[in-house]
């Protein structure tokens, strides 16, 4: 029943929210107390777009919801919308922009407008599919470690350590120049790197909350530690969870983008915003046009998921809507 | 300099102040109408329970309200209305004629500053001295607030004060500018009972020497009582009554502030018999809820009449400088919140249910110079050194101290929250596992725990059903269906409707989140619940509440108590017996009435005659205790005491660990005191 709900809101949703709506859900669906659990799916789901409606009331929120709703519909619809077919060669090489091609053609004459359209979808789903995972690892590792504490803590974290202080990128490329290059691969790449900063994160949030008295109680009840961390401390995380979710995602898409620029993304012809400003490099002088449709594309991203969390977590401190002054 | 027609010592007048807050979460309104005086060398006091605008008041007399807000009604400052006062001229009168002290001294001042200059800026800034004289003048003022070696105290970061010190150093601050009104707010919340009693005698001082009026806001009735001349009690963002403080303590004219007064626990009288307190039922009118026309009071009040709902009582003239927002002042009377009943704890002579021997807690280890080797240089903290006590069945034992006396640690090793390092403890004459983790179902079922803040002892993501219902299953048994039955009928006991089961914590005041604790506590079978200060983070009308439930709760099932706080006149309400705790260390321990009456150990005297009283007249013992809770990381090698003890014999107490004497009416009772219990017994009477 909680999934219908989901599934009825039409427009779809920023993923990373996605993410952790879905993750409430399947939290409370094992309660088993269907109408609580339904009434608590829909306020869940409430409380997300009311987060949007929070965010569209800071000037933050209301470039950058726009920005991420017109990457999502890019993202899911770019191949229909897209005038040309990525890979069709259309014109002549590198022609500069015009009312036919709205941001010029490349160096083999295919349309970027097009290109950068039909790349969207597989960049999004890349960073959002490893943010998600590099959260799910960080915060099993993370919170696991926190509350055993003590030496296990110690280890871990120490571990942990190590993983960071390799640059993210080179660790990348050290991972999948072994495994191979591709979308799965990736995938796990960025989840594995982003595994040791959100864990840090999710240890600290997990170390507080860990004495709080309603942990004490529940360790007084005999409950078994999963439970405690899963079902007591992770309901207590999700605002934290939420703000590591976006900036994680971010960081992703960069990422993500970044391996493409080096050749390890998704391989050609199928279009990549990175490996496209890679590969414009040559003509950068004599067309700069090829560079800007697909940084134009990566900036936006970035900075309208960057301004859609500044927004929300600004609006939380406005007055409620409607009240006289 | 006052203008015609103006009382020559009237300082300040409040007129129908009233302030509404904007905030994410809707409007409040935490003022609504509060009209008051204060006069030169006088302290108001400005008493209410949390929420009712009192630290709000004092603010908007500052100017320092946070956030969107909208003042309205008249201020007047030496008969002038500050509205039309401009900018600079306000600024002026804040800056130095108005002086505040703050709840947290610690806040107050800055971390990285020498505490001198400090006070030395505000000189220089107000009042341009120049730094030789500022210097002067400091060492004047820590003089005047009682702080020990005014000279060189300047010289010291915040961090190295005790609480106390602090707080003087802020009411010296306060005091820079020879201020005509200082404003108080909750200065001595914070702090221990025995440096509260310092304070406040220092607040009482100052009230002669200085010529300034001070409006001192506090929750606590017998803070106020202490320093007050005149009080005026706020309900609902409303000043409900005002009288001089004799005459409200003694005749209060408000089914409130009777009530206020009725939750209070009193010492007992000379014959030793003690009246069971009574709560307020019902909740305070939310700030959030618009102003109406009726009394804000009535659906709590035993007076209530249909007048009351249809029409907003005015402020009374009740007699004598006394005014009352009721129309039905003159029934207020003694009793109006139930009967005064004899209160006589259950004393049943039962065998001992929790026998603790030796129980140790050290927190840390020794730490070397680099790492694992080298000389030993940091010693662990001695939180508990050796305490025994008895817990028997159906009773109650309270433990009072200070903080940093050990009280938590106790309820936590009992708990097995935290592993004890050594001591024997016994249930039923079953041994207890250090750890909760370890322990059979059976163990964990028998011993139950209520914590101090109940917001945190409920999880704010999960409805109130929670706990009691996993509770009933992980302890009990039952099944799913039975134990939300079940939960039902337990918050029904604790006086909730059920249909709360289904909130969230956060839709609860704080009264109804500790009684959900309750409930999740009665679950099960406990046959021992730890209250580990279990009612002071209350308000005092609920706190009577809580403490009822406890005790019916007691009568019905049998189950005992250890009660933990650090309030002592709770604690002598509640307890068959009482630990008094010092430094990790038992000072005194056995039957409540022989602890604390004559002979009795000089800490114990000392909490005693530093614990404040709801009653003007209460004669203010002398006892004061100099200095602060020592750092537990010394081994002492003679009384724990010793450092703080305002009878300290000799170097004996230097040097030999205290015997413990049996006190004179009964064996249970003891004494860790060199001092021999007839010579006490003679020094205290």
């Amino acid at each position: 029943m909680a999934n219908q709900d989901r599934l009825e809101l039409g427009p779809p949703q920023p993923a990373d929210s996605g993410v952790m709506a879905s993750q409430a859900v399947t939290g409370t669906a094992r309660t088993g107390l269907l109408r609580t659990t339904n009434a608590r799916a829909t306020a869940a789901l409430g409380s997300l777009l009311g987060q949007f409606r929070l965010a569209l009331r800071t000037p933050a929120g209301r470039i950058g919801l726009p920005l991420v709703l017109l990457h999502l519909i890019i993202a899911l619809a770019g191949p229909w919308l897209a005038p040309y077919a990525p890979t069709a060669f259309v014109g002549s090489q590198l022609e500069p922009p015009s009312w036919q091609f709205l941001m010029g053609t490349d160096q083999f004459g295919r349309d970027i407008l097009s290109r950068v359209m039909s790349g969207a979808g597989s960049i999004i789903a890349v960073s959002v599919a490893g943010a998600a995972l590099g959260i799910a690892l960080g915060t099993l590792v993370g919170m696991a470690s926190g509350y055993k504490g003590g030496r296990t803590d110690e280890v871990v974290m120490r571990v942990m350590d190590g993983l960071m202080s390799f640059p993210s990128l080179l660790m990348a490329l050290l991972v999948l120049t072994s495994l191979g290059a591709n979308a799965a691969n990736i995938v796990l790449t960025i989840g594995v790197v982003f595994t040791a900063p959100v864990s840090r994160v999710m240890r600290s949030i997990t170390l507080s909350l860990k004495t709080q008295e309603f942990v004490q109680s529940a360790r007084m009840r005999g409950e078994p530690v999963p439970y405690i961390i899963f079902r007591e401390i992770l309901p207590n995380t999700l605002p934290v969870l939420a703000v590591e979710g976006s900036v994680r995602l971010s960081y992703a898409i960069l990422l993500a983008s970044s391996l493409g620029f080096l050749g390890l993304g998704v391989q050609p012809p199928s279009p990549d915003w990175g490996l496209m400003i890679s590969e414009s490099r040559r003509f950068i002088v004599v067309a700069p046009w090829v560079a800007l449709a697909p940084a134009v594309a990566v900036a936006t991203l970035i900075v309208g998921v960057n301004l859609l969390t500044d927004g929300i977590r600004q609006a939380r401190t406005l007055p409620r809507e409607g009240t006289q002054v | 300099m006052t203008e015609a027609g103006q009382d020559t010592n009237s300082l300040v007048q409040v007129k129908q102040l009233a302030v509404t807050f904007y905030t994410p979460t809707g409007t409040v309104r935490a003022v609504r109408d509060a009209s008051f005086e204060i006069m030169r060398s006088e302290v108001l006091g400005l008493v209410g329970e949390s929420g009712c605008g009192k630290s709000t008041v004092a603010f908007a007399i500052m100017g320092y309200l946070p956030g969107m807000h909208q003042v309205e009604g008249d201020i007047y400052y030496e008969g002038k209305d500050i509205n039309d006062l401009s900018a600079s001229e306000l600024r002026k009168l804040r800056g130095n004629r108005i002086a505040m002290v703050y709840q947290d001294p610690a806040t107050c001042l800055n971390p990285s500053m020498r505490v001198g200059p400090q006070v030395e800026e505000t000189l220089k800034m107000n009042l341009g001295l120049d730094p030789a004289r500022a210097h002067e003048r400091t060492v004047e003022l820590f003089e005047s607030v009682g702080l020990a070696d005014p000279e060189n105290i300047g010289k010291r970061y915040p961090h190295q004060l005790s609480g106390g010190m602090q707080q003087r150093i802020v009411i010296a601050m306060a005091l820079a500018c020879d201020p005509d009104l200082l404003i108080m707010d909750e200065p001595t919340t914070g702090l221990d009972v025995t440096t509260e009693a310092t304070i406040l005698d220092l607040v009482v001082d100052l009230k002669k020497r200085v010529r300034a009026g001070i409006l001192f806001v506090s929750h606590n009735l017998g803070v106020i009582a202490r320093v007050a001349d005149r009080v005026a009690v706020m309900y609902a963002g409303q000043v409900i009554e005002q009288a001089p403080a004799r005459e409200l303590f003694r005749n209060p004219r408000h089914p409130y502030t009777a009530g206020l007064l009725s939750c209070v626990p009193q010492p007992p009288s000379a014959e030793g018999t003690v009246t069971k307190l009574t709560g307020i039922p019902g909740v305070v009118y939310e700030a959030s809820k618009v102003d109406i026309d009726a009394c804000l009071f009535a659906p709590r009040c035993p007076l209530a009449a249909d007048r009351c709902t249809a029409q907003a009582p005015g402020m009374e003239d009740a007699g004598d400088r006394h005014e009352s927002r009721c129309f039905f002042w003159r029934d207020v009377r003694k009793g109006l919140w139930g009967k005064e009943v004899p209160w006589e704890p259950v004393s049943r002579d039962t065998e001992s249910l929790l026998c603790a021997r030796g129980l140790r807690k050290f927190y840390g280890r020794w730490q070397r110079k680099y790492l694992f080797f080298g000389p030993r240089v940091r010693p662990p903290v001695r939180a508990l050194v050796d305490v025994d006590f008895d817990v028997r069945s159906g009773r109650t034992l309270g433990v009072v101290g200070e903080s940093g006396s050990g009280k938590t640690t106790i309820a936590r090793t009992v708990a097995g929250l935290i592993p004890r390092n050594r001591g024997e403890l016994r249930l039923h004459g079953e041994e207890l596992a250090p750890e909760v983790e370890d322990r059979s179902r059976k163990h964990r079922d028998a011993l139950r725990m209520v914590f101090q803040n109940p917001t945190a002892s409920l999880n704010p993501q999960l409805p109130v059903s929670h706990a009691i219902v996993r509770s009933l299953r992980k302890l009990v048994g039952l099944g799913r269906a039975e134990s939300r039955k079940r939960a039902a009928e337990l918050l029904q006991a604790v006086g909730l409707d059920p249909g709360y089961l289904g909130r969230l914590p956060g839709e609860l005041s704080g009264g109804e989140q500790q009684r959900v604790a309750l409930a999740n506590a009665f679950a099960g079978n406990a046959d021992l619940i730890l209250a580990d200060e279990a009612v002071s983070s209350l308000d005092v009308s609920v706190q009577a509440q809580v403490l009822d439930l406890l005790d019916k709760h007691q009568k019905e099932q049998g189950t005992s108590y250890i009660f933990i706080s650090h309030d002592l006149g709770v604690v002598r309400y509640v307890s068959d017996d009482i630990l008094v705790l010092y430094a990790g260390h038992v000072a005194e321990s056995g039957p409540a009435g022989s602890v604390l009456k004559p002979p009795m150990h000089p800490y114990t005297e000392a909490l005693l005659s530093a614990a404040p009283v709801p009653d003007p007249d209460a004669r203010p013992s002398s006892i004061r205790l100099p200095g602060a809770v020592p750092t537990l990381r010394e081994r002492f090698q003679g009384c724990f005491f010793a450092g703080r003890c305002p009878r300290k014999i000799g170097a004996i107490c230097d040097r030999t660990p205290p015997p413990g004497h049996t006190g004179s009416d009964s064996d249970d009772h003891v004494i860790y005191c060199h001092i021999p219990v007839d010579e006490l017994l003679r020094l205290q009477e």
